[in-house]
C-alpha cells in the first residue's frame, strides 16, 4: 500500500538538533521528575511509570514501530499486525524551539515541538517505521505532510462532523485503509482473533484506569493527578509491550485502594477539560495541585479520557470490530476538529456530577484554535447552570506561572 | 484593640496598611528594592513608624501581590484579587455598593465583579505581558522623554484624536517612533496611548460584566487622564477612592483582622 502524502517536492533534512538543545530538553524532562518526587507518599508503583517514560525515546524497536498522532488512531490496528505503537505528540518546550527552524512562531507549540522529535536521531519518533496521522486539526494535517519527508505517512481521513448514521461506512472503510497500510510496514495483516486480542488488551487498560478513578473520587489524595498523568502517558508515549503496563497498574491500583486518608479533604475538587497536555508540560497540573486544589476528571485527550472508553461489540466480524473501534476513536472523540463540541459538553456535565467537582478548569493552548473557539459555548453552559469555570490560555513556556498562579488561586478563593 | 497588618508587595510597589478593625492607622507605598523581603520589610517598618506603633502591637499580617509568597514573614497570604475586592468594599462609595472593580497595576490589569455580599464573583486578568498595564504607560513616556506627571498632563491637553494600535509595550514603541516622524504632536500621542489602555480596560469590563457602582483602584487610578479615557469608554463615571494604591494592602490588613477576630473571610 502506498502512503499518502508522499511529496514530489521532497525537503532536504533539517538541522536544528544540538547539544545545547538536547541538553534544555533533558533538563525539562529532569525537572518535572523532580517535581513529581515531591509529592509524599507517593505509591511505590509510580516508579515503573517514571522510568517507562524516561526510557521511552532509547527503547529500541522490537518490532516494526508505527508512530502516531492525536488519541483518534485505534492503537489496536497496530497491535493486532505485530506492530509496536508510540504516540508521537510532544510537550517539552525546547523541542518547540528545534520545531521553529521550520515552522513560524505562530504555530501551535504541539506541532512544532512533535516536529523537533523528528529533528534529532535519537528519539522515539525517529526510530519509527512509518507514521499515521489524523487529519484533525490544520496544524496536524500540514504537519502530516511535512513528516511525509521524513517516514512513510498514512493520512488518516475523517468526516468533519460525527453523525455515524452518514459516515459509519466511510470510517470503517478508512480503517480497513489504515489496516492494509499498517500490514504493509509490518508485514504481517491482522486478524480477527489478533484484532480481538489487542481489544481485550486495551480494555483491561480501561478497566484499570476506571477502576483507579472510582478510587480517587473517593480520596483524590490516593494519587496525585500528576502521577495519574504520567502512569497514563507512560503507556501512550512509550513503544514498549501494554503487558508489562498493565501488571504495574494492577499493582498501582491495589495501592490506591490500600491508601486511608488522614481525615476528610477539604480540597476544592476540579474538573480539568481543554487542550492537551503532554509529558513533560505539566505545568498546569503542577500548579492546580500545589495552589492546593485535587483535579478528579479530564476530558483531556492526554488525560484518562484518552484511555478511558474500552471498543466494545458483541459481534466477532472483522468489520464488526472496526466499527467498534470507530465508534470509540472517532465517533466517541472529544476532539474540537469536528463541527460540534457537543459530545466534550455532555462529557463535563456528566463527570461533573459523577466526579462530584466543584469548578472546571478550561485549558486553552495559545494557539490551538479550535479549542480556543469551543471556550465561549462552554462557559456560557456552565455559568448558565452556575457551575463555576476559569479559562486558562498559556503555552508550553514557564514565565508566566506567577500570573497562572494568582488567577487560579484567586478562582480557587471564590469556589 | 487588635491591629493587623496588610503588605502588598507589587510588582513596581510594595504598599504597607495598619488596620485596626476600623481604619487604616498608617498607608505607606514605597517603590520596589530588588528583593521583594527587602521592600516588605522596608515599607512595613516604614509603617510602623507612621502610626508611632511597635512590631509587639501588630497581631497579623498578611501579605498579597507577587511577592505574597516571598516577604519572608507574614502570617496569611490572600490573592490581590480577594484582597482589593475586600479594600474597595470596605472603603464603599457614596453612591452605592461596588459591583465592578477596575485595578490597573504595573504589571496587570485586573477588572473584579462583586457580588451584593462583598464576594468576588468573577475577575478577568491581563495575560502575561504588559500589554495595558500602568508599565505600558510609562515606557512611552519614556519614549516620548517625559517624566509620567508631563505625560499625563500632556495627554489633558491634547484635542486631537489620533488611533494608537498597538498596546504591546514593544511594539507601541516602534508605533510611536513612525508617530513622531509623521510630526504627530506629542500630546496627541499621550492622548492615545491612554486610550489604548482604556478600550482594553472597557473590553475586559464588558467581558465580566458591568453593573454598577464601578470603582478604579491601584496606581493607574492616580492618573487623571486614564480615569477620564476609562469613564469613556465605559460610558460611565467611575468612583475612585481617595488612597487607591493602597486599597489592596488594605484589603489584606481586614483579612488579617477577620482572621483574628475568627470572623470568617
Amino acid at each position: 500500500m502506498k502512503p499518502s502524502g508522499q511529496n514530489p517536492y521532497r525537503l532536504p533534512p533539517a538541522q536544528a538538533d544540538n547539544p545545547g538543545n538536547r541538553k534544555k530538553q533533558q533538563f525539562l524532562e529532569d525537572e518535572q521528575f523532580r517535581r513529581l518526587a515531591e509529592t509524599p507518599g507517593r505509591p511505590a508503583a509510580m516508579a515503573f511509570f517514571e522510568e517507562r517514560l524516561r526510557r521511552a525515546a532509547a527503547v529500541p524497536p522490537a518490532k516494526p514501530r508505527l508512530g502516531l498522532l492525536c488519541n483518534l488512531v485505534p492503537v489496536e490496528l497496530i497491535l493486532a499486525a505485530g506492530g509496536e505503537a508510540v504516540r508521537l505528540d510532544c510537550g517539552n518546550s525546547a523541542s518547540v524551539m528545534a520545531g521553529e527552524e521550520i515552522l513560524s512562531g505562530d504555530v501551535c507549540p504541539l506541532a512544532k515541538a512533535t516536529l523537533g522529535q523528528f529533528l534529532r536521531p535519537d528519539s522515539a519518533a525517529s526510530a519509527c517505521d512509518a507514521l499515521i496521522v489524523p487529519a484533525t486539526c490544520d496544524a496536524k494535517r500540514k504537519l502530516a505532510e511535512l513528516l511525509a519527508d521524513y517516514k512513510p505517512v498514512f493520512i488518516l481521513s475523517l468526516p468533519a462532523d460525527k453523525d455515524p448514521d452518514r459516515h459509519a461506512a466511510a470510517v470503517a472503510a478508512e480503517l480497513r485503509r489504515l489496516a492494509a497500510f499498517i500490514a504493509g510496514v509490518t508485514g504481517r495483516a491482522a486478524t480477527r482473533a489478533s484484532l480481538r486480542a489487542a481489544m481485550a488488551l486495551t480494555g483491561r487498560r480501561s478497566d484499570l484506569l476506571r477502576r483507579i478513578q472510582a478510587v480517587r473520587w473517593e480520596k483524590p489524595r490516593a494519587l496525585t493527578a500528576r502521577d495519574l498523568f504520567a502512569c497514563v502517558q507512560s503507556s501512550l508515549l512509550s513503544p514498549e509491550p501494554l503487558d508489562t503496563w498493565l501488571e504495574a497498574a494492577e499493582r498501582l491500583l491495589v495501592e490506591v485502594e490500600a491508601y486511608t486518608p488522614e481525615r476528610r479533604s477539604l480540597r476544592p475538587r476540579l474538573l480539568l477539560t481543554g487542550a492537551p497536555m503532554v509529558w513533560p508540560n505539566f505545568k498546569v497540573l503542577n500548579l492546580l495541585e500545589e495552589c492546593g486544589a485535587d483535579v478528579v476528571a479530564d476530558t483531556l485527550c492526554t488525560g484518562v479520557e484518552s484511555c478511558l472508553e474500552p471498543a466494545v461489540t458483541d459481534e466477532t466480524s472483522f468489520d464488526a470490530l472496526l466499527r467498534a473501534l470507530a465508534s470509540r476513536s472517532i465517533f466517541g472523540a472529544i476532539c474540537p476538529c469536528f463541527t460540534t463540541q457537543t459530545t466534550r459538553i455532555n462529557r463535563v456535565l456528566d463527570l461533573r456530577e459523577q466526579a462530584k467537582a466543584d469548578g472546571v478548569i478550561n485549558y486553552s493552548l495559545r494557539l490551538c484554535q479550535p479549542f480556543d473557539l469551543e471556550s465561549y459555548r462552554l462557559e456560557r453552559v456552565l455559568k448558565d447552570r452556575r457551575f463555576p469555570v476559569m479559562n486558562l490560555r498559556t503555552d508550553y513556556s514557564l514565565e508566566d506561572t506567577e500570573q497562572l498562579r494568582v488567577r487560579l488561586e484567586a478562582f480557587l478563593e471564590t469556589l | 484593640m487588635k491591629i493587623t497588618a496588610g503588605l502588598d508587595i507589587g510588582s513596581t510597589t510594595t504598599k504597607a496598611v495598619l488596620f485596626d478593625g476600623e481604619r487604616a492607622l498608617a498607608s505607606i507605598v514605597m517603590p520596589n528594592a530588588a528583593l521583594p523581603s527587602d521592600s516588605a520589610r522596608l515599607v512595613f517598618d516604614a509603617a510602623l513608624l507612621a502610626a508611632g506603633l511597635d512590631k509587639g502591637q501588630v497581631d497579623a499580617v498578611a501579605t498579597t501581590g507577587y511577592g505574597r509568597r516571598l516577604a519572608g514573614f507574614g502570617d496569611l497570604v490572600i490573592t490581590e484579587i480577594k484582597a482589593c475586592a475586600l479594600g474597595a468594599v470596605h472603603t464603599g462609595c457614596p453612591g452605592g455598593p461596588i459591583h465592578t472593580l477596575l485595578d490597573l497595576g504595573g504589571q496587570d490589569t485586573k477588572v473584579i465583579a462583586i457580588g451584593d455580599l462583598g464576594e468576588v464573583e468573577d475577575f478577568a486578568m491581563n495575560d502575561k505581558c504588559a500589554a495595558g498595564t500602568g508599565r505600558f504607560l510609562e515606557m512611552l513616556a519614556r519614549k516620548l522623554e517625559m517624566d509620567l506627571p508631563a505625560f499625563i498632563e500632556a495627554a489633558l491637553r491634547s484635542t486631537v484624536q489620533i488611533h494608537m494600535n498597538s498596546t504591546c509595550a514593544v511594539f507601541a514603541e516602534s508605533e510611536v517612533v513612525s508617530l513622531l516622524a509623521r510630526n504627530v504632536a506629542k500630546d496627541d500621542i499621550a492622548a492615545a496611548a491612554h486610550q489604548a489602555i482604556a478600550d482594553r480596560i472597557g473590553s475586559m469590563v464588558r467581558r465580566v460584566g458591568q453593573r454598577e457602582v464601578i470603582a478604579f483602584v491601584g496606581g493607574g487610578a492616580l492618573n487623571r487622564a486614564l480615569a477620564r479615557t476609562v469613564e469613556e469608554s465605559l460610558n460611565k463615571k467611575v468612583h475612585i477612592p481617595d488612597s487607591p494604591q493602597t486599597i489592596v494592602a488594605l484589603g489584606a490588613a481586614i483579612a488579617a483582622f477577620r482572621k483574628e477576630e475568627k470572623l470568617g473571610l
